[in-house]
């Protein structure tokens, strides 16, 4: 691994517009400017916003590198979500074990749930394999939901509200947005680093013709596998900081079709296959998604779904690179005179 | 043994009940390559309309197939001109991603109209058929002689008419059909909006069955899904033979395994085709194993 190109930090060979594999002007003044936001001392309920723009902008990432990269669309992705967010809870409210700890066992946890899918999943391909993405996370659901015992069924679990550092709670909500940047900016370099690194290129390979990347001595199956599994992995750990900053797990959010489907959305407008697409996602329809919810309150239930998918279909039908795509059309317009 | 007797005969009518529902998304998936995620929605929507009928007006579901199945077929061709043939063209992704969208898009409509309670119809026949010691539901075994008049119909029309023809034309190679001078996108249109009203039919039938509700699609449509897969893609007899299979291991588990079971049923048995039969009972179409539209 130690002979390709690393991203390259070097100011003088640096591109404006992201490119794949290297780090432009463009992430870094995205990154000054989140920077400045979480250390500006917005209002509060902006920065309710602020974070969850990051944190779904960072299960976006973990969602793309499945689906982007490996070109295994799931729509159960919330199975990964829930599996890492019961696991630290469970860990800390029942053995006291800290979350800064709990966080990984959940993510190796849901690893193997991915690993699990991507197996199950072996021989399908299309429709069939995001079907049982779905019917997977429907059975890790109903099976949260009963095994009542270890997981509160359908009451849920709280965490502690009370700040403890060791506790991974904060009062400060600048500390939580600082922590789901982090995450963000952790789940994009590990993005930016598969874009050079032979796995990426093996999962290129298999996603745009898994004949000739098994020809040439690419292993399908492994490739999936590990994909999957470490998408899994980063989704979990996403699902930890959520529980963790929520205090509270909602089994009927945290494991949903609902849920799942925000994954695959984010990275489908902002641009699949792409690093900064589903972070541009992110930042355009989360904090939409929340101004929605709170002008329209709970009256309308389910009408922030019902513009989503609208605008999804649009998107689709019209844009079908997205975000990213439209940002490399304007890239392409500056190099040509 | 009595037991047995009646477990497999209910089994075998509420099979055929969910071939009914199946033929629709199997005919689409055979002719135009693509897999409509919204199939559970379009269910979903005819059955709250087969609902409204009986509710509003006191009329019997079957009656009201007279409205609902046309009504399904305008809504699939409009469905048809605004989505699936703008994305025909485009990546196989783009027809999944917008058709997942249009099934949200659906099942949340539903939502803010119908709220999420539970809507069922009064019961249509008092009494159940008695052969012996064996119960037959009067609703069941009216589904099974209409998924059976339906499976003979389809399948002449497919045989002997001109339009069954070009379908088949189109089947077989889109391309040269073109050429012969079959107008391959209107048989699209028809295909799709004739799925949607089988669709609608099914509904009717189901409604006195099962309740609705606006996420009731999801279930559906996965066992819809193990149909086509266990059939083959395309066939219309295939549709009926997975039907009966799932309807009798559905019938069967429930008693046999734990009753709790029902409620993952549908899941775990997608995932157990998926894993250990993905090639269909017959293992020759391999619809689960190609990706489609590519």
């Amino acid at each position: 691994m130690s002979t390709e190109t690393i991203p390259s930090l070097n100011p003088a060979r640096m591109a404006v517009f992201p490119t794949r594999g290297r780090i432009s002007w463009f992430e870094i003044g995205l990154l000054l400017i989140c920077l400045a936001l979480v250390m500006s001392g917005i209002a509060s309920n902006l920065q309710d916003v602020l974070l969850l723009s990051f944190l779904f902008g960072g299960l976006a990432l973990a969602w793309n590198i499945a689906g982007g990269y490996a070109g295994l669309i799931s729509f159960g992705h919330s199975a990964f979500f829930g599996v890492g967010a019961y696991t630290s809870t469970i860990l800390a409210v029942r053995y006291g074990v800290t979350p800064w700890i709990g966080i990984w066992i959940g993510a190796l946890i849901a690893a193997v749930f991915g690993a699990i899918l991507a197996l199950i999943c072996a021989r399908l391909r299309g429709p069939f394999f995001i079907l049982s993405t779905l019917a997977f996370a429907e059975v890790v659901r109903i099976g949260a939901l009963n095994w009542s015992s270890l997981t509160g069924g359908a009451e849920g679990l709280s965490i502690m509200p009370a700040p403890d550092l060791l506790g991974m709670v904060f009062a400060s909500k600048t500390t939580y947005a600082a922590l789901m940047l982090f995450y963000l900016v952790a789940v994009y370099a590990i993005t930016k680093g598969l874009e050079a690194s032979r796995f990426g290129y093996y999962l290129f390979a298999i996603r745009d013709n898994e004949d000739a990347a098994g020809a040439a001595g690419v292993d399908p199956l492994l490739g999936r596998t590990a994909a999957l599994a470490l998408s899994a992995a980063l989704t979990g750990i996403g699902g930890s900081l959520f529980a963790q900053y929520f205090l509270y797990l909602d089994p009927t959010y945290v494991i949903s079709p609902e849920l799942s489907f925000q994954f695959a959305l984010l990275p489908a407008v902002g641009g699949l296959g792409t690093a900064i697409g589903p972070v541009l996602g992110s930042f355009l329809i989360t904090p939409l998604s929340e101004l929605l919810r709170s002008y329209l309150g709970s009256s309308a239930a389910g009408l922030h779904l019902v513009i989503y998918s609208f605008g999804l279909i649009v998107v689709m039908l019209y844009f079908p690179a997205g975000l990213a795509g439209a940002l490399e059309k304007l890239t392409r317009r500056g190099r040509s005179p | 043994m009595n037991t047995l007797v009646q477990l497999v005969l209910s089994g075998i009518l509420v099979g055929s009940v969910y071939a009914l529902m199946s033929i629709g998304l199997t005919l689409i998936f055979g002719v135009l390559r693509i897999v409509n995620f919204a199939h559970g929605e379009f269910l979903m929507i005819a059955m709250y309309g087969a609902w409204a009928f009986t509710h509003l007006f006191g009329l019997n579901p079957y009656i009201a197939a007279v409205a609902i199945v046309p009504a399904m077929f305008l809504f699939g061709a409009v469905v048809y001109w605004l989505i699936i043939n703008p994305a025909l063209d485009k990546p196989h992704l783009v027809v999944v991603f917008a058709t997942m969208a249009l099934s949200i898009f659906l099942q949340n409509v539903a939502l803010m109209a119908m709220t999420a309670d539970l809507r069922d119809i009064p019961p249509i026949f008092n009494h159940s058929l008695v052969v012996g010691s064996i119960h037959i539901k009067v609703e069941l075994l009216l589904g099974f002689v209409i998924t059976l008049l339906c499976t003979f119909a389809l399948q002449w029309m497919i045989r002997k008419t001109y339009l069954g023809k070009a379908i088949r034309a189109t089947v077989q190679d889109g391309e040269a059909a073109m050429l012969m001078g079959i107008p391959v996108p209107r048989i699209f249109l028809i295909t799709f909006a004739g799925g949607s009203a089988l669709v609608g039919l099914a509904a009717c039938v189901m409604v006195p069955l099962f309740s609705v509700f606006p996420s009731v699609g999801l279930n559906f449509v996965l066992i819809a899904f193990v149909i086509v897969v266990l059939g083959g893609m395309g066939s219309i007899e295939g549709a009926l033979f997975g039907g009966i299979c799932v309807g009798v291991v559905q019938s069967l588990s429930s008693y046999y395994v734990a009753p709790a079971f029902g409620q993952m049923f549908f899941f775990i048995l997608f995932l157990l085709v998926m894993i250990f039969r993905p090639n269909g009972l017959l293992g020759q179409q391999g619809a689960a194993t190609i990706g489609m539209n590519e």
